[in-house]
């Protein structure tokens, strides 16, 4: 009996507990949406800046991501099955822009895209400039966001049972057809989670971002500019509609993936 | 039909080998040995999914040591089906086939053919999922014969079956065998397969320094 009113007391713990941690995640989200005046808001949903604002992060978001799949899903299936030299090195750079400050991520990719670079004296040679662009937000985003894309990835494949590879290897398929038939099809949970998490962080970043391109604004930076500039109550309603549109946006893929993988 | 010639492998601290090994046409070879001696990977070197480290494999007089698998006309029922839980059962007969390039109404009347001899043809449609121990084992080795293997590799196909289902099993294997299928039953239980195999080998006679 002791015992049982033991772990009663420990459930109810832990309860409170965990009723703390999301007070502290939700009352803050929620103190903001109630302190938004309607008026305000829908003055914000009129404002076209703010609308196109929107429009950029999530297609440049979108388009980082999915062009850096390219790259990152058979990069994630080499890391899940093979053994190669400086693996964990390899494993240890991937993580790196997880843990810098996103100021530093974007003094970095300056670095690479400014008109002094390669990339940039090439781009400038051609007509145009990396700073500033659309390219350049993108490439900040997909810096500070792909390592979410390669572990998960990663993961995925790694959990796939490697003699269904033996056995599709076995049966006739060539290396591409075992990896799009099989590994891919079997992994697409974890892949698909992948996507989602990169597109959010990519989305949300504004370090990185702003150092690349203050302009175009995507609407992290606007949020701040509208903040710097104007104070709380004018970036207040732009941080709510941005919520409010990734909120809906993420509750669609959600339902979307799991239609897919059903 | 097969000849293993001085077939050493290492991985790690395990080393096998020197293996000399040569198999008939049409025989039912059973090799038996305890659990994590190297049967299984006897297995996969034969069909390629691992190279030797020297030695070579000779199938049907063509030395296919360098030869990658799935072009050795070999082919390996896995210990626990290893069917692809993606796709149908139908699919998954059909996917040695597809991977040739054959025709979409031969691969169907070629699958239906052999449900039809290993009388699941009811499963068809099925995912593979769902399929009981003993149904798994009959797809598994469908779509192995899919493949129309000279040689096929049986890794401990009865261990994964309930004991009632193994009188059924040997007897599916028994009409396999009699189709004059070239056969490597790999065991640790020596008695199952004394109904089976033309010749039992131990894994130890063949030479093995584990």
């Amino acid at each position: 009996m002791r015992g049982c009113g033991f772990y009663n007391n420990t459930r109810l713990f832990f309860i409170f507990m965990g009723g703390v941690v999301m007070l502290f995640l939700i009352a803050p989200l929620v103190g903001m949406f109630i302190s938004v005046k309607a008026p305000m808001l829908m003055e914000t949903l009129r404002d076209q800046e703010v609308t196109s604002g929107i429009g950029r992060t999530l297609i440049v978001s979108a388009a980082a991501t999915l062009i850096s799949s390219i790259f990152a899903i058979p990069f994630a299936w080499i890391l899940a099955r093979k053994s190669f030299p400086l693996k964990g090195l390899v494993e240890a750079l991937i993580d790196i822009p997880v843990m810098i400050p996103h100021s530093a991520a974007g003094i970095a990719v300056l670095g690479i895209i400014s008109k002094d670079s390669l990339l940039g004296s090439l781009a400038n040679s051609a007509g145009f400039s990396l700073v500033g662009s659309h390219f350049a937000i993108g490439f900040a985003m997909a810096f500070v966001s792909i390592p979410f894309l390669i572990n998960s990835a990663r993961d995925g494949f790694a959990a796939v049972p490697q003699r269904l590879e033996s056995a599709a290897q076995t049966l006739g398929a060539p290396g591409m057809t075992i990896f799009t038939k099989v590994s891919l099809p079997l992994a697409k949970r974890s892949i698909l989670s992948g996507y989602v998490l990169m597109f959010a962080r990519g989305m949300s970043e504004f370090g990185a971002v702003v150092i690349v391109a203050y302009h175009p604004m995507t609407t992290p930076v606007m949020i701040f500019d509208r903040f710097n500039s104007f104070g709380l109550n004018y970036a207040r309603p732009v941080a709510v509609i941005f919520i409010v549109v990734t909120l809906v946006v993420f509750a669609l893929l959600r339902f979307y993936n799991r239609k897919k993988i059903e | 039909m097969l000849q293993l010639k001085e077939v050493t492998y290492k991985i790690g601290t395990f080393s096998m080998g020197p293996i000399n090994l040569s198999v008939q046409k049409g025989e039912y070879i059973a090799l038996f040995g305890p659990s994590g001696s190297g049967k299984s990977l006897l297995l996969e070197l034969i069909a390629g999914i691992r190279a030797p480290k020297s030695g070579s494999v000779i199938i049907d007089n063509r030395d296919v040591t360098a030869i990658p698998a799935g072009k050795r006309a070999v082919s390996m029922l896995f210990q626990d089906y290893a069917l692809f839980p993606n796709m149908t059962v139908f699919d998954n007969i059909a996917f040695p086939m597809k991977m040739k390039r054959r025709p979409i109404n031969e691969i169907n009347s070629e699958v239906n053919k052999i449900c039809c001899y290993l009388s699941i043809e009811h499963l068809c449609k099925r995912g593979t999922s769902a399929l009981s121990g003993g149904e798994q084992q009959r797809v598994a080795l469908a779509r192995a014969i899919a493949a129309e293997p000279l040689l096929l590799l049986l890794d401990e196909p009865l261990s994964a079956l309930d004991y009632e289902l193994r009188d059924e099993a040997i007897e599916l294997l028994d009409m396999v065998k009699r189709s004059g299928i070239t056969i490597i039953h790999v065991t640790h239980n020596r008695e199952e397969v004394l109904k089976l195999a033309h010749k039992t080998i131990n894994f130890k006679e063949l030479n093995i320094r584990v």
